[in-house]
């Protein structure tokens, strides 16, 4: 995907909320954007994922995407599943397939008991849930999430946190912003600096953040939760695995991803946190 | 586009957005309906021309049903300008089946076609019509002219396009009037055709139902764009 001396101002004499802002977007990139309120982030984002057009420049090559807006409010007149099936529909699956994707999505979320009550009643949380289990359902590969953690209890973000590297490990581009500090770290390949006046700074985290956290790039704690008694056993024997704990496995960050996956495919389990490893020494 | 399509008319179904189009409708053809009964194309005419702020009022109803965050997920996946043409051509359906339930009670209350007092009953009153189809079709095609124009009005009132509530309201109130009302419309236009009698077909003409169909798609252009660029 490539972003090309792209512009937005809503408005022709608006100020520029973004400007000039060009990329050269590699499959398989995990990019966190980053400033104070009203920099131009979200907008960005919406630019992005082709939610609203540039008023300059263009975008162009991007994968088919989901997107996962700051506030979802359920003001429509469904229940979430039925939303999620007709949202999957218009991400182009069909029938059994669209089925199947909405459950699995739910179940990982932890949204699943819920999905049969309507949005209008659900809680925030439960609402983003149903937000970002939309932008899942067709594999994207550009995963927009505007602050798509807040409001999730610790199970969804972790499990949010794994689908994100999941998308960015399949070789799609994963674009985010969060308030969280610590969210993904050691995991980020970019970072876009937004500096107030629209412009946008781009930093590859290779080199930068070593320098910052000489660990972070080789280990990955990963925390999980619902894991069966001697289970801990099978997750040290993962290739990848440098150790585990309970419920806790450090991992090298060149594994994670691998690791991430097999862990998800056992039964019952959940990915409570993913973060950059150091605490447990080595 | 389908599921699109399909998403929008869940929307329009479960939102009850058509409650109020259907009994606005009904009363102002009820209005129409004379005692002893219009003649038919009379009939046809009025139920086209109420079509007309009915159907301008439900596309806005369908421009400003979703949450703008549920409106931007579509749009990613979809694109914004193709689930903007879905929400009217939405509208614009549910205008269609409108229209058609007004060409029927247009026939069921006209005096019938021929004059004839031997044929008072629905059923001859239908037969009647059925025996002259040019003025059903020809009423049908009015409603058609009536139901570009008023979907025309929706897109180019209403959000995005237009996005102050108050200002919406009354210019979609406005516009959907003189629509009717004046000559310059096409909706007035192919309501006002030449006085006929009876029996002869009075077709919309080719100017209104041209300039109809340049309207629709200039405004919902309009609209199109506006929700990309705005979105």
């Amino acid at each position: 995907m490539r972003l090309e001396a792209v512009g937005k101002r809503y408005g022709v004499r608006e100020p520029w909320v973004v400007r000039d802002v060009s990329a050269d977007v590699s499959p398989g990139t995990l990019i966190r954007l980053e400033g104070r309120n009203g920099s131009g982030k979200s907008t960005l984002l919406r630019v992005a994922a082709g939610v609203s057009l540039p008023s300059k420049g263009k975008v162009t090559g991007r994968p088919h995407t989901g997107y996962v807006p700051e506030r979802f409010p359920g003001a429509l007149p469904f229940t979430g599943r039925d939303y999620l099936l007709h949202l999957a529909r218009v991400h182009g699956l069909r029938g059994a397939t669209a089925a199947s994707r909405v459950e699995g999505w739910l179940e990982r979320l932890g949204a699943a008991g819920y999905a049969d009550r309507p949005l209008r009643g659900l809680s925030k949380g439960m609402c983003q849930k149903i937000a970002i289990t939309q932008a899942l359902l067709p594999d994207p590969g550009l995963l927009v999430l505007d602050e798509a953690w807040t409001g999730l209890d610790q199970a969804a973000r972790g499990a949010l946190d794994a689908a994100a590297l999941e998308r960015v490990a399949d070789g799609g581009t994963v674009m985010f912003v969060d308030h969280e500090q610590t969210r993904l770290q050691g995991k980020i390949s970019q970072r876009w600096r937004f500096d107030g006046d629209g412009r946008v700074t781009m930093t590859p985290l290779d080199a930068a953040e070593a320098g910052e956290n000489p660990d972070a790039r080789e280990t990955v704690i990963i925390e999980l939760d619902g894991l069966e008694p001697g289970a801990a056993a099978r997750l040290a024997e993962i290739p990848g695995v440098l150790s585990a704990r309970g419920a806790i496995a450090s991992v090298a960050a060149a594994r994670s991803d691998d690791v991430l996956r097999q862990v998800l495919a056992w039964d019952g389990v959940h990915v409570v946190s993913v973060r950059a490893g150091q605490e447990t020494g080595r | 586009m389908i599921a699109l399509l399909r998403y929008q008319a869940a929307i329009l179904l479960r939102s009850h957005r058509w409650i109020f189009p259907v009994i606005a409708y009904v009363a102002l053809v009820a209005a129409g309906a004379g005692e002893g009964g219009t003649p038919l194309s009379e009939g046809l005419g009025w139920s086209a021309a109420m079509c007309v702020p009915v159907v301008a009022f439900g596309t806005r109803s369908m421009l400003t049903a979703e949450p703008d965050a549920a409106r931007a997920c579509v749009a990613a996946a979809a694109g914004p300008v193709r689930s903007q043409l879905a929400a009217l051509l939405t509208a614009l359906g549910g205008g269609v089946l409108l229209a058609i339930a007004g060409a029927c009670v247009a026939v069921l209350t006209s005096e019938s076609v021929l004059r004839s007092p031997l044929n008072p009953s629905p059923a001859g009153k239908i037969s009647a019509a059925v025996a002259h189809p040019g003025v059903l079709l020809a009423g049908l095609a009015t409603a058609g002219v009536c139901l570009l124009v008023a979907s025309a009005i929706g897109a180019l009132f209403n959000p995005p396009v237009l996005r102050h509530p108050g200002v919406a309201v009354l210019a979609t109130l406005a516009a959907a009037i003189v629509a009717i009302a004046s000559d310059v419309s096409p909706a007035g236009a192919a309501l006002r055709h030449p006085a006929a009698t009876q029996t002869t077909a009075q077709w919309p003409g080719l100017f209104p139902a041209v300039a109809a169909v340049c309207l629709l798609a200039v405004t919902w252009t309009a609209s199109a764009v506006a929700a990309a660029r705005r979105g």
